[in-house]
């Protein structure tokens, strides 16, 4: 038998014949290295857990144009590629315009938005009713809804004011390579359909806009979303004529036409000079305690359709990261894009990461508390094993154990206490960190493999920390007491 | 030729003289008896023999080298190779069993060799009773795994404090015949007690006095009965 094997023997003797006394050691690191790994289980996962209840407080970036850019959907989506999808909770655009209630003689602010994505940045909104999910269907803010007696169910006729033209240019002249013009023409029953086109460098249509709000939705109302109906209009030259260059809309050829004489008529940058006044029916009303209850809000397509812009001024966003990381994202989505900006909203970045700050401190100033109460606690039990096994330390000192041998057997029996007690902390640790989560933050988390280690290592150096002292009473013990008849 | 030689031994604590100018000497392969009441000296005479303790003046010389000036820690190492300890109190590690505590006493000497540690309890009689543990045994058990565990090492000197002070006569017989038995295999023997019948088990006695040695005793009977 070799002396390590003898080593070993002799420790785990101690420990599984001396029961009471080791089980109270091994109890108390093992609870102390539960409590440990489960508060770093959180530590670790704290972060991810707030990152996620802190999204409920609304939007932690924004996304603006700049350098006279236009923020449309198709800008927004090349920004957000930055954010990986999984991180991104939601990104509401936003275009407010003054619309205009003439029935009362008031105008309000208008929000263009995307519902689906308000649902997802700003979840504290309350609202009676419903989102609106089709066109032509307002939110109200409470607020107005207060002021102008508005209800669910209840209609509000709203009206776009649109800037006079600035600019006086013929159509003639107008179709340039590039340009993007706009015109009106009156459709069915009086009510005007506004058209705008994106000419090409061949000053050729490549894409065409039409808004047909004021039209009959069956018929002519379709004209803005048929989309072979739009389709015929990219790669033509201005002017058109109806039945050769293009096919009218079937059941709508009046709309049809108007379209066609819109685009003939159309001049670059040219915003028709008459309102346009859209009936909106209010499917809720917002309560959110801000001033978003002075607001209105309609979808993005039917304000680009009053207004023919195509554009917001703003997208909240919402992201689940540190602030670091969306330091990083900000700076992503600056770089090598010039048309947009985007920003944190300091307030509710900054105060995440104090929570988050002073929630970490907490964790970490109770771990090291408990640390310190399993060194006494683990202290204390040693320093009484010492004093209870004086006689025996005394024998193995007589037999020709040195101080070395001494301090080895008790260092040893501590190592094996707290690897020991620092598997069972791992284990019950995650599961205490998975009941406070579960119960905290309702979200289940994921085991950590490196607990395991971390766990076992700090165990073991707790319990060596532990039985310094102790040792130091086993060694200064005196042999000679053996012979004394005690 | 001695083994062990005490020269003008004297161990004084504050007023007190333990021990006062002793001279003993002890021959190799000779079993001797240290007698005398409580209080004259006999345990401190044991620890500076047994080298867990270093006398106030003197010479102490054990196999011809001079132990009383060394560091306690070379004291450590002489003890371990050169003497094995019998105590009153048995004094076995709880929580190993018979053979385990023998082996204890080669871990710190060389190396734990199983088989030589049961053949030491065979010795005693106690094969049998190798895997029990301290509290499975009786006294007389318990002390006859000590002295297996003395002389398991082959030290030059066996060192017995009391040996059969808390045995029964049966047991204190056993005890003595394995003595006798170490004594004609040539090991030395010290052995304290102020049992007389013990003491005349030796070939000679040296009686302890207030700290003085008052007469030493030849055993004219030894090996005779």
């Amino acid at each position: 038998m070799t002396k390590r094997r003898m080593f070993l023997r002799m420790i785990t003797a101690s420990l599984l014949r001396r029961r009471s006394r080791m089980l109270i050691a091994l109890l108390s690191i093992g609870i102390g290295a539960t409590i440990l790994a489960g508060l770093v289980t959180i530590y670790v996962d704290v972060p991810r857990q707030m990152g996620a209840q802190f999204r409920s407080y609304g939007a932690n970036m924004l996304i603006l144009p700049q350098n006279g850019a236009v923020l449309n959907g198709d800008t927004l989506q090349q920004a957000l590629s930055a954010i990986p999808a999984e991180e991104l909770v939601g990104a509401a655009p936003y275009r407010y315009v003054r619309l205009d209630m003439t029935t009362r003689q008031q105008s309000f602010t208008a929000a263009g938005t995307d519902f689906s994505q308000i649902v997802k940045t700003s979840p504290y909104f309350s609202v009676e009713g419903r989102y609106p999910e089709n066109t032509r269907e307002v939110l109200v803010g409470k607020e107005i809804a207060d002021t102008i007696g508005a209800k669910v169910g209840s209609t509000m006729e709203l009206t776009y004011q649109p800037a006079a033209a600035a600019q006086n240019a013929t159509p003639e002249e107008s179709r340039e390579p590039g340009a993007l013009l706009s015109g009106s023409a009156e459709g069915w029953s009086g009510g005007v359909v506004y058209v705008s086109a994106q000419l090409d460098e061949n000053a050729r249509i490549a894409s065409v806009t039409i808004d047909a709000l004021t039209q009959t939705p069956e018929f002519g109302g379709r004209a803005a979303d048929d989309e072979a109906f739009a389709a015929q209009f990219v790669g033509k030259a201005l002017p058109l004529a109806l039945g050769e260059d293009v096919d009218a809309l079937s059941g709508a050829t009046v709309t049809s036409s108007a379209v066609v004489a819109a685009l003939n008529s159309a001049v670059k940058a040219a915003a028709p000079a008459q309102p346009r006044t859209v009936n909106f029916t209010v499917t809720g009303i917002l309560t959110t305690g801000g001033e978003e209850e002075g607001y209105v809000f309609l979808s993005l397509a039917d304000m680009a359709a009053m207004t023919g812009q195509d554009q917001m001024d703003v997208a909240e966003l919402s992201v689940s990261a540190g602030a670091e990381q969306l330091e990083a994202y900000v700076n992503a989505i600056q770089e090598g894009n010039e048309s947009v900006q985007a920003r944190l909203v300091k307030r509710v970045t900054r105060s995440e990461a104090s929570v988050l700050s002073k929630l970490q401190a907490l964790v970490f100033l109770v771990t090291a508390v408990v640390l310190l109460l399993t060194m006494i606690c683990v202290s204390t039990t040693m320093m009484a094993v010492v004093s209870e096994r004086r006689r025996e330390i005394g024998l193995r000192k007589a037999l020709g154990a040195s101080d070395g041998s001494i301090r080895a057997e008790f260092l040893g029996e501590g190592l094996f206490l707290g690897a020991l007690g620092g598997v069972m902390g791992a284990v019950l640790g995650f599961v205490f960190a998975q009941v406070v989560s579960v119960n905290v933050f309702s979200s289940s988390i994921t085991f950590q493999p490196l607990l395991l280690p971390i766990a076992v290592i700090v165990s073991m150096a707790v319990a060596a920390l532990s039985c310094l002292l102790p040792i130091k009473r086993a060694v200064a013990i005196d042999p000679a007491l053996v012979l004394k008849g005690e | 030729m001695s083994l062990l030689e005490l020269k003008n031994v004297s161990k004084i604590y504050g007023e007190l003289k333990a021990l006062d100018s002793v001279n003993i000497h002890v021959d190799q392969g000779e079993w001797v008896a240290i007698m005398g009441p409580s209080g004259s000296g006999k345990s401190t005479m044991m620890n500076i023999i047994g080298c867990m303790d270093k006398p106030t003046s003197g010479e102490v010389l054990l196999d011809g080298v001079d132990i009383s000036k060394e560091s306690s820690k070379r004291l450590t190492d002489i003890r371990r190779d050169k003497i094995g300890l019998i105590f009153q109190q048995f004094h076995m590690v709880n929580y190993l069993t018979a053979v385990e505590n023998v082996m204890v006493s080669q871990y710190y000497h060389s190396m734990p060799d199983e088989r030589e540690a049961l053949e030491a309890l065979g010795r005693v009689g106690l094969r049998e009773r190798a895997r029990h543990l301290p509290s499975q045994l009786s006294g007389g058990e318990q002390q006859r795994v000590c002295v297996a565990r003395a002389l398991i090492n082959h030290p030059e000197l066996i060192l017995a404090d009391e040996p059969t002070g808390n045995l029964d006569e049966a047991n204190e017989n056993i005890v003595l015949d394995l003595f006798a038995q170490l004594h004609r295999e040539g090991t030395t023997l010290i052995v304290v007690t102020h049992d007389p019948e013990v003491a005349e088990a030796a070939q000679r006695t040296i009686v302890l006095e207030h700290g003085r040695v008052a007469r030493e005793v030849v055993n004219e009977n030894f090996g005779k009965n």
